[in-house]
């Protein structure tokens, strides 16, 4: 009998994974309403909100939904009271990312104080219930020692993002874009790369049946991006360009590394048929290889940069083309395998119980998918088109988001309507 | 001291939650005292939990090849 008795509430992860998509969906609707604009610069008002639309409405909501349920399954580490946290965590962060969007847009000092204060209460919560949780246990697996630097990088990126929000709103002086590519490379690589490293040591052999990710580069590498970051943010104080150059090559290199070693382990799985994780992993991965291609180019011709083009080529290939896809990815196996352990916690056992994959179907996940890879492919294509692509591009995305939205919300349905079938 | 192969549980290509049931299945025709192997590619955490619970014990090696190998005591 499976009795997982430290796994909490299907309610407390779930509420994560079913409104982080809408962010995707308001980032298309950005491209809509603002066209060209978005795409013009890396700083234009729509491109600051839509970014953050994506890496603070979905991909860190997804990653917070997800740890709750992640922690205890992977590090042995159970969050205190995951219904409260969630029940503080969820609103703060959606109506922080909707507010900080809304602040970037319409340059409004209130809208960022909100956004800072509502965002400021969902990591302090986060990573007090996460931390004090996972730092009682030891490290006794790659994982478990990458989910802690992860958290750590976490509360980096969180407090720089503050810090910048506060001087964006009372107009301080401050060297901004020096600390805005600092905080971004915490955010991606300290806070997101880690964590999905961490993540993929476990989920990767266990849903696409790959062999195990070898145990010496998977001790290292969480270490080694961190590593790097700490002497890139020391190294800040010197005001020298040679140590963010050096950093970005290092970052590539080590992101790279991993991203080869998951396409050599997918490429020896043992399941037979490709479902639609192992095709969101596929293309995130070579997103993946693309965007650190260009993020080396770019630190070794410093030049490129000087094309306007170049900055929101490699934003939109490292968002669309490599963090969100693994995180869909992920989440089409990780939803319908909770819905599936809910139903075996709430007693269902032995009784007709639906297999996880009728649950959340592959057909219209494989469709989502594509759908999904012609937004992203269209939304890449419209930086060298923008007066024609980038509203196409953007009602794709919409429609993207919106599909996967909708298939989550019937895997949802589909379990609760086995929950009302089953015998007392 | 070797655990024989007929008391080993590979579950390293095994979707979840097989290597759960198998694991428990063999526990259950092991006598006090005598020892299992469970190979798999993540540590077991919840598998832990539950062999706390029914008072076993466990130790875990983590291999070059990503493998945990728990020996379990009935």
């Amino acid at each position: 009998m499976l009795s997982f008795d430290q796994v909490p509430p299907l309610a407390a992860p779930l509420r994560f994974f079913v409104t982080a998509p809408l962010f995707i969906a308001l980032a298309g609707l950005l491209a809509v309403i603002d066209g060209p604009a978005i795409l013009a610069s890396r700083w234009t008002p729509a491109a600051l909100a839509a970014t953050h639309l994506l890496t603070v409405g979905f991909m860190l909501q997804v990653m917070l939904g997800a740890l709750i349920q992640v922690l205890p399954v992977v590090a042995g580490a159970a969050l205190a009271r995951p219904l409260l946290v969630a029940r503080i965590v969820h609103p703060a962060i959606n109506l922080g990312a909707l507010a900080l969007a809304g602040g970037f847009l319409w340059s409004a000092p209130g809208w960022l104080h909100a956004a800072g204060t509502l965002l400021a209460l969902a990591l302090l919560v986060f990573v007090g219930a996460a931390g004090s949780a996972l730092f009682r246990v030891p490290s006794t697996s790659p994982s478990v020692r990458g989910l802690k630097l992860s958290l750590a990088g976490l509360a980096v990126v969180g407090g720089s993002g503050l810090f910048m929000l506060l001087a964006l709103a009372g107009g301080w002086s401050v060297p901004l874009l020096a600390l805005a590519d600092l905080h971004a490379a915490w955010g991606l690589a300290g806070w997101a790369g880690v964590l999905l490293a961490a993540v993929a040591y476990v989920v990767v052999p266990m849903f696409q049946l790959t062999p195990g990710y070898a145990a010496r580069p998977a001790w290292r590498f969480p270490l080694f991006l961190f590593a790097v970051l700490l002497a890139w943010s020391v190294a800040l104080a010197f005001d020298a360009d040679w140590p963010a150059q050096l950093g970005r090559l290092l970052l590539a290199a080590g992101g790279a590394a991993f991203a080869v070693q998951t396409l050599r382990l997918q490429a020896q799985r043992r399941r037979a048929r490709p479902d639609t994780t192992f095709r969101y992993w596929q293309f995130g991965l070579y997103g993946t290889l693309l965007a650190l291609a260009m993020l080396a180019a770019g630190a070794l011709f410093p030049a490129l940069a000087d094309d306007p083009r170049w900055t929101p080529a490699f934003g939109l290939v490292l968002l669309l083309g490599a963090f969100v896809p693994l995180i869909v990815g992920m989440l089409a196996k990780i939803v319908p395998f909770l819905l599936w352990l809910d139903l075996q916690n709430q007693g269902l056992v032995g009784k007709a119980l639906p297999p996880m994959n009728k649950l959340l179907p592959e057909a219209p996940m494989q469709r989502q998918f594509q759908v999904f890879v012609a937004a992203a492919g269209l939304a890449l294509v419209a930086v060298f088109l923008p007066d024609w692509l980038s509203r196409p591009a953007g009602l794709l995305l919409i429609a993207a988001a919106l599909w996967l939205a909708v298939n989550l919300l019937q895997a949802a349905w589909r379990h609760g309507r086995q929950l009302q079938q089953a015998p007392a | 001291m070797d655990i024989p192969a007929e008391r080993t549980v590979d579950a390293r290509y095994l979707e979840p939650p097989q290597p759960f049931v198998d694991t428990m299945e063999m526990l259950a025709t092991l006598q006090p005292g005598e020892e299992m192997l469970l190979l798999l590619f993540r540590e077991p955490h919840p598998l832990y939990r539950v062999l706390q619970q029914n008072g076993h014990r466990w130790r875990t090696e983590l291999h070059d090849d990503g493998t945990f190998a728990v020996r379990i005591t009935c």
